[in-house]
């Protein structure tokens, strides 16, 4: 692996024969140009509405409803048997306990392996960041939240924790350059698609044909 | 050839013998142009598809605060990491080595073939799937793999359809958009030995069920890269289906292969061009899914690839860095300048005859694979300018076109025919009475084919280019001089 030849010869390209002593600035970030979602009041409603445009499912519910609310979507697509990411978020809301009381099959990550997900019928997760600005939401690779389980049921549903949002990419990725734990991280801005069969858009490729945000306030 | 005599023609054969002629033959661009360009199933499949993006980009644009400094922005970060990819291509390796990631730099597109199918061999892998990556395209990845005996498939819909199909894309963005659905149904039917159905819908379910076991069973993944960040040596790859997902989630083996340009300073850089990638690309204010990965899967994690290696290619783009075409690796493969293009738009991605097409393949193909071949590709423009207008990162294609016809011409690219003709040209121009008489006889021998009404509509000679296709106005009785003189008096 030469990686010395090219670095060599993209530096002989730039005119110099050894490495710069100074550190190189790159060109500051304006941020009036960039920034389009420049308050924090009302995220959680434009997070619902821009996620929407974007074909997630999206509801604001409070506490006490969510338990309800999810067992009835689930029920309402059919599910049967869900995979769990855990989390100290959704311990705490009683995930586990609502999803088996509603007489779903729940396998908690990592007790159910990759391949196992492949036959559930939907994943449920929270998720690190939720963008107001696109409507997407982040989710993390970690030992308790597996990759597969937003990605291979074809159901995935997300609870939103409310001091998990940020208003704007900038924001998000400010956030993310010092976050250096995660090995994988996508922001999911809606249902899997296509349109490479004459610009026609079907869902659900690859990825979940269904994704269902419940933000708590 | 002309289209308008076989009009219900399909647009296979012609897109297949485009892709097999280029490959074989390189650029033949002059009749392969002119053949697609008189495909009219052809055209209204690219247009139809184009003007989607097109106008959903120029929509898109407007959530933004002021476009026009974003995008100069944008071109700035990329000129900067162009200007310091020594500083920056030593940072991304060091950052991607902590990850527990493997760099691997590739001089040339046969390095890093040999690279990826040893990695391949080093751990046993047979079947791999592969997500869409120009630079996999470029290199000619696929067909190598296949060779060294592995079951490569690949997994974004439209580049599965055509490698069933055996081409190449022919756009950057939407490989098979030169293909109906009617065509697409055939090929599936054929594939899998299933009935007939040209419903999109169908066909995709069909795709997902068979590539999902694929997903399930693969040895190694495969992905390119729109950005590299030095600051964290994460890769990000944007994607609408999910295929990029699987490749980096099932495998055990996992490989991102990109250009060496591809590296931007910061995370923080990751918001300006993202807001800008989507919108320029498919009229998207976000992709769907945008990966950021690097490194393999950490201690507990369920999934994940357990070894993670990054291919950076040069293959050509070091010398362009030191040349005047610099710019141009700036370019972050939108599409938006195919789009705009009204040459592309008539005649589709494969008439360019290599695997970047449009303004910026025009540019490119020249500068990575040799002039002499894609001599043709530079001219392949009106410079119009629409190009630069949709480029997110400020590239001045038109400037850099003109440039390489100057530098072609002065190589002795013009024929003898064409010299003698611009020799003749500026001769008549410098002299009054031969430029009086010329034209004289050039009215008189138009105004005699004129028909009633003024027009002429069976020109003779080089006239016949423009009667062929319209009809052309009969020259005025005075000329300007004339008038021009009677005023005076």
């Amino acid at each position: 692996m030469n990686g010395e030849a090219v670095i060599e010869a993209v530096r002989k390209a730039l005119g110099r024969s050894h490495q710069p002593g100074a550190v190189p600035i790159p060109p500051a970030i304006e941020e009036p140009l960039v920034r389009l979602v420049h308050t924090e009041i009302g995220l959680p409603e434009l997070f619902v509405a821009r996620a929407r445009e974007g074909d997630i499912l999206a509801d604001l519910v409070g506490p006490d409803d969510l338990h309800r609310q999810l067992v009835h979507f689930l029920t309402h697509h059919d599910c049967r048997s869900v995979a769990l990411a855990r989390s100290p978020f959704l311990d705490r809301l009683g995930v586990e306990d609502a999803l088996r009381e509603g007489g779903l099959d729940v396998r908690v990550w990592p007790d159910v392996t990759l391949d196992e997900i492949y036959e559930l019928d939907c994943g449920i997760t929270d998720a690190a960041y939720a963008v107001a600005e696109v409507g997407g939401l982040l989710v993390r690779a970690t030992p308790t939240h597996g990759r597969g389980l937003s990605l291979v049921p074809g159901i995935h549903v997300v609870i939103v924790e409310p001091r998990n949002l940020v208003p704007d990419l900038v924001d998000l990725f400010e956030r993310l350059a010092a976050d250096r734990d995660a090995s994988a991280m996508t922001i999911i801005t809606g249902p899997s698609k296509t349109a490479d069969i004459e610009m026609n858009i079907v869902k659900g490729v690859h990825g979940p044909g269904i994704v269902q945000a419940f933000v708590l306030h | 050839m002309s289209g308008s005599s076989q009009p219900h023609r399909s647009t296979e054969p012609h897109a297949r013998a485009a892709a097999v002629q280029a490959q074989a033959s390189g650029s033949d661009f002059q009749s392969l142009s002119a053949r697609a360009a008189g495909d009219e199933k052809l055209k209204a499949a690219i247009g139809s598809a184009v003007m989607r993006q097109f106008t959903g980009r120029r929509l898109r644009l407007l959530d933004l605060p002021d476009a026009q400094q974003l995008r100069t922005l944008a071109g700035r970060i990329r000129q900067h990491a162009l200007d310091h990819l020594d500083y920056y291509l030593e940072l991304l390796a060091a950052r991607v080595r902590q990850n527990g990631g493997l760099v691997h730099f590739a001089a040339d597109a046969a390095e890093a073939r040999r690279i990826i199918i040893q990695i391949a061999r080093d751990n046993g892998c047979r079947s791999v799937v592969k997500s869409k990556s120009m630079v996999s395209e470029e290199i000619g990845l696929r067909p190598a793999m296949e060779e060294a005996g592995l079951d490569v498939v690949e997994t974004d819909l439209g580049e599965f359809i055509i490698q069933m199909a055996g081409e190449g894309p022919s756009h950057i963005v939407g490989p098979c958009i030169h293909k109906t659905a009617a065509a697409i149904g055939k090929l599936f039917s054929e594939y899998f030995g299933t009935p007939y159905s040209e419903d999109p819908g169908a066909m995709t379910r069909q795709a997902r069920a068979y590539l999902r076991e694929k997903f399930r069973r693969a040895d190694m993944g495969m992905t390119g890269a729109n950005f590299v960040v030095a600051e964290t040596g994460l890769v990000c790859a944007v994607e609408n289906e999910g295929n990029v997902r699987q490749s980096i989630t099932t495998p055990r083996i996992l490989v991102s292969v990109t250009g060496i340009e591809k590296v931007i300073p910061r995370m923080a850089d990751l918001a300006v061009f993202l807001k800008l990638l989507g919108r320029s690309s498919t009229g998207q204010a976000m992709t769907v899914y945008t990966n950021l990965f690097g490194g393999p899967r950490k201690a507990g994690e369920g999934d994940g690839p357990e070894q993670f290696h990054l291919v950076l290619v040069d293959n050509g783009r070091s010398r362009i860095l030191g040349s005047e075409y610099r710019e141009a690796l700036r370019c972050i493969r939108c599409g938006a300048c195919l789009n705009a293009c009204p040459v592309y738009r008539k005649i589709g991605g494969h008439a360019y005859g290599h695997v970047y097409s449009g303004p910026i393949g025009a540019i490119l193909a020249p500068l990575m694979q040799g002039r002499e071949r894609f001599r043709d590709l530079p001219q392949a423009s009106t410079l119009c300018g629409a190009c630069f207008e949709a480029c997110p990162v400020m590239i001045d294609i038109p400037s850099m076109l003109i440039r390489l016809r100057g530098e072609d011409a002065a190589q002795g690219g013009l024929g003898w025919r064409q010299r003698l003709a611009f020799c003749a040209w500026a001769e008549m121009l410098k002299s009054p009475l031969l430029y009086g008489v010329l034209g004289r006889i050039k009215r008189w021998l138009l105004r005699r084919r004129a028909d009633e009404e003024g027009y002429i509509s069976k020109g003779a000679g080089m006239v016949r280019g423009w009667t062929d296709v319209r009809d052309l106005p009969m020259p005025a009785k005075k000329t300007f001089h004339q008038l021009w003189q009677g005023r005076r008096k």
